[in-house]
């Protein structure tokens, strides 16, 4: 990037709610042009980060900056270089699609003369054009996200806010939708988007991981994966309970995530340890099919660094 | 002010109320619904009121008497009783409304002007029939001696036709004293009510459904917002003001005696501090339900009680007088009567269509000031 100055930039962000503080003393830089993902567990403060910066709610303390404003004194400011797009279907059910992008591209002023050609571009790219005079109650799911989206980006904001955009939209939808913000990005959009989906974290330039408001880690997904320690066996035993509660003991065994009936186990070294297993489950009369070695992916590496949090704050309460 | 962004809020509502059906429901079609009711369930005429007779005295002058109460359409005689307890009986059935005793010497007393051995049982359960008996017998009554002592008089000689009492009541605006021609008036004033309830839901409804969160992200203005959707309930009011008084002299006989154009250009005035104060309701109100039942509260249980529509203004308390002062329907609900009824002019009603104006410009006032273009 030829500009060096980050486009957002906080510091010692915080708020509070009446009892919890949602968001603790984030420090953050997004250089422009970034894909920049925020995952994290429910509660972990993503949906009010992202509110913070749009302007929607009050700063408790700190500061930010945002497309060289300050987010405290010009919201308003903010408001036209930011495109939002809330976890809740947002827009007018009982407009139609055109209805609900004329609206929004009147409120951001977007000069007459452009506007025809701009929906028109908006709702090609969107895959809406077919759809232009359905209501948007009767629109599908992934078609309602992809709407919100080509409302928010009506005046070409430089930077895209996007709370879980893909929650509860289906697979084939959901990819399509990476598709057209992977798009967005290559064309010099900012966008800042939260997700709890690690695949979608994985298509990201740099994660940041939020817990219980804080930011714990931030780096590129590479970087995040090589955090976790050690290999991956993945193995389906008929009893998982008990499989786990056994291999959980074993030597060099560092952690054990469940995934439903699916186990993935983090050792010292995988080659050494997988017949290991292997016994240790048949002198316990334990049935198997599948036991394999596999590559670690977001999804482990997050469990296990949530897992060490927890741990270290579990160590530092006992003091 | 930007004219493009209250123009996009308003079409955008227009088309919220037109094809929102329980928006439309309740802005253009219960306010109608709801005068129709209220003006026919409320100011029911009595009329029909069944009535036993004791008759102890069984002579043509107590027979006559019984006659005249019992014609026309007011009291209908039900049943000539001989006991006491019978009559008990018929108005535990609910079987007659009141009683009339024509004492043993009635016939006597009578004609020797020493009074009327008269006696009047109603049900106390029903004071409204029953007070209405007691009305409608006692004028009778009444009547009878008037023409007995005019007979009397014109018996000695003495060259007097005029009865010993002789009232004449006027009502005036209301000969008759329906008081549906009264009370419609004032309904018309409640019903606009609604348009209120309704800037109150759609505020609330935008809050609940987060379509109010995708606007707070857009530059668009706190007064082009909230102006931008309360003009289109103010069309519809107004829709309503020139529809309801059509309905009130088409169906109810209720005469329009003013001048339209001043009753239409004040309750536009109204329709401003109303719909203010709805506007007020729903940016408090986190959700529809609980801007219902506040907009139940401070703005149609007060309508009922302290608008005067139902009870004079002048015979409350002076702490109720005061908060009466502070809805505007108190006020408007004066400026209809006296532009329906006597058909009064500016000259009286500007006190009235002041502290409309007042009232709307503090509502407005205090919701633009406690909108903020943020959540939580």
């Amino acid at each position: 990037m030829e500009n060096t100055s980050p486009i957002i930039e906080t510091h010692a962000l915080t708020r509070d709610f009446r009892k919890t503080r949602a968001v603790d003393g984030l420090t953050l830089s997004i250089w422009p042009g970034e894909l920049f993902g925020v995952v994290g567990p429910d509660g972990a403060g993503k949906t009010t980060t992202l509110r913070l910066l749009a302007g929607l709610l009050d700063i408790t303390s700190g500061s930010a900056q945002v497309a060289g404003y300050d987010l405290a004194r010009y919201p308003e400011a903010i408001k036209r270089r930011i495109g939002y797009m809330a976890q809740q279907f947002s827009l007018y059910s009982e407009l139609s699609v055109m209805e609900n992008l004329t609206f929004f591209a009147e409120l951001y002023d977007v000069p007459t003369d452009e506007l025809q050609e701009r929906m028109e571009q908006l709702l090609a790219f969107a895959g809406l054009t077919e759809f232009k005079d359905r209501r948007a109650a009767q629109l599908s799911g992934g078609m309602q996200k992809k709407l919100a989206l080509a409302c928010t980006l009506i005046h070409q904001p430089e930077i895209l806010l996007l709370d879980e955009p893909t929650t509860g939209v289906d697979p084939v939808s959901r990819r399509e939708f990476w598709d057209i913000l992977t798009d967005l990005n290559l064309r010099g959009s900012t966008i800042i988007v939260s997700t709890p989906y690690m695949d979608e974290a994985d298509r990201c330039m740099r994660v940041g991981l939020m817990y219980e408001g804080r930011l714990v880690v931030c780096d590129t997904p590479q970087q995040i994966r090589a955090h976790i320690e050690g290999e991956l066996i993945e193995l389906r035993p008929q009893d998982w309970q008990a499989a786990h509660t056994l291999i959980a003991a074993l030597p060099g065994v560092f952690e054990v995530q469940t995934y439903g009936e699916l186990l993935h186990v983090l050792v010292d070294s995988a080659d050494k340890r997988l017949p290991e297993i292997k016994i240790a489950l048949e002198e316990h009369d334990l049935v198997c099919r599948d036991i394999r070695r596999a590559t670690p992916r977001m999804e482990e590496a997050f469990i296990s660094l949530i897992k060490r949090i927890k741990h270290l704050e579990s160590e530092t309460e006992g003091e | 002010m930007s004219f493009r962004h209250l123009r996009a809020v308003i079409r955008k509502e227009i088309n919220h109320i037109l094809r929102d059906r329980a928006t439309f429901f309740l802005v253009i079609l219960a306010p109608l619904a709801m005068l129709f009711i209220f003006a026919y369930g409320l100011t029911v005429d009595i009329k029909h009121v069944p009535v036993a007779v004791l008759d102890y005295d069984h002579t043509s002058t107590s027979r006559s008497f019984i006659q005249r109460i019992t014609e026309g359409k007011d009291l209908d005689l039900y049943a000539y009783v001989d006991t006491l307890d019978k009559i008990n009986d018929l108005l535990t059935q609910d079987e007659i409304k009141a009683a009339v005793i024509i004492g043993a010497d009635f016939e006597r007393n009578l004609l020797a002007l020493r009074g009327m051995p008269l006696q009047i049982v109603i049900d106390g359960t029903e004071p409204e029939s029953g007070g209405f008996a007691v009305e409608q017998i006692g004028g009778r009554a009444e009547a009878l001696i008037n023409e007995l002592l005019a007979a009397r008089i014109a018996g000695e000689g003495q060259a007097l036709s005029l009865q010993p009492i002789d009232l004449h009541v006027h009502a005036l605006y209301n000969p008759a004293l329906k008081p549906r021609v009264d009370m419609i008036p004032g309904l018309i004033s409640m019903m606009l009510g609604f348009p209120a309830l309704s800037v109150a839901l759609t505020l609330a409804h935008e809050r609940e459904h987060g379509t109010l969160e995708q606007i707070l992200v857009t530059p668009v203005g706190r007064a082009e917002f909230l102006l931008g959707k309360m003009i289109p309930y103010m069309i519809v009011g107004l829709a309503n003001v020139i529809v309801m008084p059509a309905i009130a002299r088409a169906t109810f006989h209720i005469p329009f005696n003013g001048s339209f154009l001043l009753f239409f250009l004040l309750s536009i005035v109204f329709l401003f501090a109303i719909l203010s104060m709805g506007m007020l309701i729903g940016v408090f109100m986190p959700t529809q339900p609980a801007a219902l039942a506040l907009s139940f509260l401070i703005i149609f249980f007060p309508g009922f009680f302290m608008t005067g529509i139902f009870f004079p203004i002048t015979s409350m308390p002076e702490m109720m007088r005061m908060e009466a002062l502070t809805m505007p329907g108190t006020h408007y609900a004066i400026i209809t009567r006296g532009v329906f009824l006597p058909g009064v002019g500016l000259d009286v009603l500007w006190p009235y269509a002041v502290m409309l104006i007042g009232l709307g410009i503090a509502f407005t006032a205090a919701a633009a000031f406690f909108f903020r273009k943020k959540l939580g």
